[in-house]
């Protein structure tokens, strides 16, 4: 590799642009940093709403026409741990590739926030084994599949607005309020909804992913 | 209004690329020297030549750490380096819209 710098660099003076190639080449550049210095890439987002869709409807599937309803089966639960698995490994990589480098206290505080979040969802479910101990029966129904979007899309939607994420917002903000809703729908048909639901705001958020990517600078 | 009013020290290819892609990040954010080299794939020594030129202007801010053994060097845009981007980004807007 060559470690010294040109004729034209040494002096700092290289030829000026024409202003068409200019903007092309800061619309370029600009498009290429987003990409790589996205946590949360698009083809990542539209993969966890394929990922929902599967994991949810397996899981619905597993409990339809259940009397008595005993829960998911195991098998359903076991294709939704492996793809959620599979997300987690995903994520963690794109999390580390878009951070690889970068500090500051913007990027201090989305670490921050993210353990919190990370440490919320964990406790949810610890708040759910309190219900089985008890043996609350709704543990294997209502609860799961909604409780978990509720109360995290709720904090992550707090925490979103706080740094001006509005796309994160929003699609946090549909999480919470799909939570909710599927809740009233009973214990076969909130799995069912809970997977669409999640679904249409991931993709969602995958789209306005690729159309920011792709927004020009110049031109907008 | 014509090229002449755009900033000369963003308006040549590598400065421009160095500039745009620090404005992506979050204001007070940094990135260390490695990275930024390997996004705007420049050789080390190419690179240090324009950031100096960047920092005389005030359009950067460098920062040295040492963890653990080897020095680890930080560059972030000042806020006048934003301003100065978003003043060339109107310019070449207006100059392109006359065109």
């Amino acid at each position: 590799m060559n470690h010294t710098p040109d004729n034209e660099t040494l002096t700092g003076n290289e030829s000026p642009l024409d202003p068409q190639a200019a903007a092309a080449l800061l619309d370029q550049t600009t498009q290429q940093a987003r990409r790589k210095f996205q946590p949360n890439p698009p083809m990542l987002n539209l993969f966890r709403a394929f990922v929902m869709l599967v994991a949810f409807g397996g899981l619905w599937l597993s409990v339809l026409g259940q009397h008595p309803y005993t829960g998911p089966k195991p098998w359903a639960i076991g294709v939704c741990y492996g793809l959620v698995a599979i997300v987690i490994a995903w994520s963690t990589r794109a999390l580390r590739r878009s951070g690889a480098g970068v500090s500051g206290p913007a990027q201090r505080a989305r670490n921050i926030g993210m353990g919190v979040l990370l440490t919320g969802w964990v406790l949810v479910y610890v708040w759910e084994a309190a219900f089985y101990k008890t043996g609350a029966h709704i543990v294997y129904g209502i609860y799961p599949a909604t409780a978990p979007f509720f109360i995290i899309g709720l904090a992550a939607a707090a925490w979103a607005a706080g740094r001006s994420d509005w796309p994160l917002t929003v699609t946090c903000l549909g999480m919470a309020i799909v939570g909710a809703f599927a809740a009233l729908t009973g214990p076969v048909y909130c799995w069912l909804v809970v997977g669409i639901g999640l679904c249409l705001a991931m993709a969602g958020n995958a789209v306005y992913g690729f159309m920011q990517q792709r927004r020009s600078v110049v031109r907008s | 209004m014509t090229t002449e009013e755009l900033d000369p020290l963003i308006h040549v290819p590598t400065r421009l690329k160095i500039v745009a892609t620090l404005a992506t990040l979050p204001a007070g954010d940094a990135l260390s020297f490695t990275r930024l080299q390997d996004m705007i794939g420049l050789t080390p020594g190419n690179l240090i030549i324009h950031l100096r030129k960047l920092e005389e202007a005030g359009y950067l801010a460098s920062e040295k750490n040492r963890n653990g053994t080897a020095p680890k060097t930080t560059v972030a845009l000042t806020d006048r380096g934003r301003k100065a981007l978003d003043s060339y980004t109107k310019a070449l807007r207006d100059l392109l819209g006359g065109l």
